[in-house]
């Protein structure tokens, strides 16, 4: 009930961010974003024409009164239709938004979890060899661009050079085997990617936890080594990891697969929103903005509530 | 049953890795502990005493910490040498520990029944509801009030006394030989400060405990202790009973200490140092002597050769070239 009361609060503290931030995103996509009048009126309009369309595309209203509409659009997730193919920008969101987070999420969840391992047991071993070799593996690995491991990942995995046991590109989900076919590969990739990061974060903040004090009475009590580790120690470091788990989500499932998808042919939301820019397709792209600024707030609110579940000195208050 | 050694630390040396080299945080002291017998540890600030209590049961941080050499037998078993798992064992069930810092020794995200549970559970084999129920029991021998509802909370929810007397009663869960009481209560306030070592007091009387209380308050190691030993520099420098250390002080440092009671309580105000000069740094100790630099007493030999512990009449020892009569 607390913390339902709690959710609630957040979410009304929610509000105004939601505003700041939709607020000054249509500023900058009025002022700079792409104007449509001469790409659809060709070389030689008349004023009147220009007038006439400016007019249909809304453009002539007050600056307040279109905030107003673009509010209205992001309560009802009506967006209107896509500039550059017609769509209905919703329908375009609701088919690749799923399949940016059936691409990423595994490696995401991946990545995270056996970050959290490896640097768990960097930490216990801190100094001895295991720590230097995870250090070293996890150093070489963040130093190599994702593109460069997209790529040998392909002709590893996908090609007649290497395995060949996937195909290098498309998408698919109708069943289980074809899902897996489909996704194994651009897994692998954000593993090894993300891992040396999560690593290294992980490991600096079960470091910093080890040497306090508390650390030392449970040993002083007993406490046998795994035990310390997974749970005195590391529900102790659960408010970094919270942090840094819930606020990539926002951006992997609008932007991060971008890289992924393009490498790979994938129709996510990230080739969606790369397109919307390149072709100035302003309905998705202010549906995009809006999306992720709600999806930070979102995100914000899932920490909060997680801080309170982990750590009993965050208040409800 | 006074008299036999429950404890026989020989020969401990403990270093550590620093910026300036290596420093010797403790060197080669030796002490016994009796059974039921309060040993207190005394000195300032720096001159090892946690790091000797800390290294009873091997809780030196490693690194930047090495213990180098030594023994530490309990009923004649060297517990430096003992495997890992025989040592986890014994910690917290044979030896406990009462640690300085009651403010953070906790577990901030555990409650407190949760965190003593896991010590009786993992300790005496009790089940979960009987953990508790033991928990309760030792929350209310400590003097917390409403142990009921004090077991749920977590630690930021105590004061830093009733922190204290939890970790009080986390170190007595299981029945310790002996107690390793570090400083249990410098961090408090002066009322709860005597509250607090008057239940340390009890509870070992009625256990028939071993203790060593680390402590800088000489009126502390008066009221309760059996024998002390006194530290500078990381070696013991005098260990004797408790009324002859008072009486016929031997060696110039526990002079210095003793004359500095009153003066601390009389003269606050002016600001006088309490021995003249100050502690040497451990990564630059001089040669013979640590104390030499600030000893009324010193020699040429003080500042060359080591003074050897040697036994005094009333059975003691004092590590001094000229100690007082
Ligand atoms: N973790 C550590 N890293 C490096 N040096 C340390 C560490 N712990 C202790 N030392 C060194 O060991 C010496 C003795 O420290 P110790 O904590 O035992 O002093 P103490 O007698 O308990 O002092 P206090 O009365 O302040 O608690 C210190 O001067 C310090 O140089
Ligand atoms: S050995 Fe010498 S310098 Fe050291 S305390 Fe004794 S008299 Fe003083
Ligand atoms: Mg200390």
């Amino acid at each position: 009930m607390d913390v339902l009361r709690f959710a609630l609060r957040k979410l009304l503290a929610g509000v105004p961010l939601i505003l700041g931030v939709t607020l000054l995103s249509f500023t900058l996509m009025v002022h700079f974003g792409p104007d449509r009048t001469f790409e659809l009126l060709g070389k030689n309009p008349t004023t009147e024409q220009i007038a006439e369309l400016r007019h249909q595309l809304g453009y002539d209203q007050p600056f307040l009164l279109r905030y107003g509409q673009y509010l209205r659009e992001l309560l009802t997730l009506d967006f209107g239709h896509s500039d550059a193919t017609g769509e209905k920008v919703a329908s375009l969101l609701a088919r690749s938004i799923p399949v940016s987070l059936a691409l990423v999420l595994p490696g995401f969840v991946l990545g995270n979890l056996l970050g959290v391992a490896l640097a768990l047991l960097a930490a216990s071993c801190r100094g001895r060899w295991p720590d230097r070799l995870i250090m070293a593996a996890a150093v070489f690995g963040m130093s190599i661009s994702f593109l460069v491991v997209i790529f040998v990942f392909q002709i590893w995995f996908c090609t007649s050079h290497g395995l060949d046991l996937f195909p290098v590109r498309g998408w698919g989900m109708a069943d289980v085997p074809d899902y897996l076919r489909h996704v194994t590969v651009p897994t692998l990739a954000v593993v090894f990617v993300a891992l040396g990061y999560n690593t290294r974060f992980y490991r600096a903040v079960i470091v910093e936890e080890m040497e306090r004090d508390h650390v030392r009475t449970a040993r002083a009590f007993g406490s046998p080594p795994l035990r310390l580790f997974c749970r005195d120690i590391l529900k102790n470091c659960a408010i970094p990891i919270i942090t840094r788990i819930t606020f990539t989500i926002p951006a992997i499932v609008i932007g991060g697969a971008l890289l992924l998808e393009t490498s790979f042919g994938i129709p996510g939301a990230g080739k969606v929103t790369y397109e919307a820019i390149i072709s100035g397709d302003q309905p998705v792209l202010k549906a995009v903005v809006g999306l992720t600024a709600m999806l930070f707030v979102a995100a914000l609110l899932v920490a909060d509530i997680l801080y309170r579940v982990v750590d009993p000195r965050v208040s409800l208050e | 049953m006074a008299g036999t050694a429950l404890l026989s630390v020989r020969n401990l040396t403990v270093e550590f890795d620093g910026r300036a080299g290596r420093l010797r945080a403790v060197d080669a002291i030796s002490f016994d502990v009796l059974a039921e017998e309060t040993l207190a540890l005394v000195g300032e600030s720096g001159c090892g005493k946690t790091v000797t209590g800390l290294s009873l049961l091997r809780l030196v941080p490693q690194p930047p910490g090495h213990i180098v050499a030594g023994e530490v037998l309990l009923d004649g078993e060297d517990l430096l040498a003992l495997p890992e798992r025989a040592l986890r064992r014994l910690r917290g069930r044979d030896i406990a520990m009462i640690f300085q810092e009651p403010m953070t020794a906790l577990n901030p995200v555990f409650s407190i029944g949760a965190q003593l549970g896991t010590v009786l559970r993992r300790h005496q084999g009790l089940s979960r509801r009987a953990a508790r129920a033991r928990a309760l029991e030792l929350l209310e021998q400590v003097g917390i009030p409403e142990p009921a509802r004090r077991i749920d909370e977590y630690p930021h929810q105590l004061s830093g006394g009733q922190r204290q007397r939890v970790m009080i009663a986390m170190a007595l869960s299981c029945g310790p030989r002996l107690l390793v009481a570090d400083e249990p209560t410098t961090a408090l306030d002066v009322t709860t400060q005597a509250q607090v070592l008057a239940e340390i007091g009890r509870l070992q009387r009625e256990l028939r405990m071993a203790m060593i209380l680390v402590t800088h308050d000489l009126g502390i190691v008066a009221e309760s202790c059996d024998r002390a030993a006194v530290m500078y520099c990381g070696r013991i420098v005098e260990m004797r009973t408790t009324a002859a250390l008072f009486s016929t002080p031997h060696h110039p440092y526990t002079v210095g200490l003793l004359e500095a009671i009153p003066r601390i309580r009389e003269e606050r105000l002016a600001d006088l140092p309490v021995i003249p000069g100050r502690v040497p740094d451990l990564a630059q100790l001089p040669a013979g002597c640590h104390f030499a630099a600030r000893c009324p007493r010193a020699t040429d030999l003080c500042r060359e050769v080591v003074p050897a512990p040697l036994p005094t009449a009333d059975g003691g020892l004092v590590a001094c070239h000229h100690p007082y009569p």
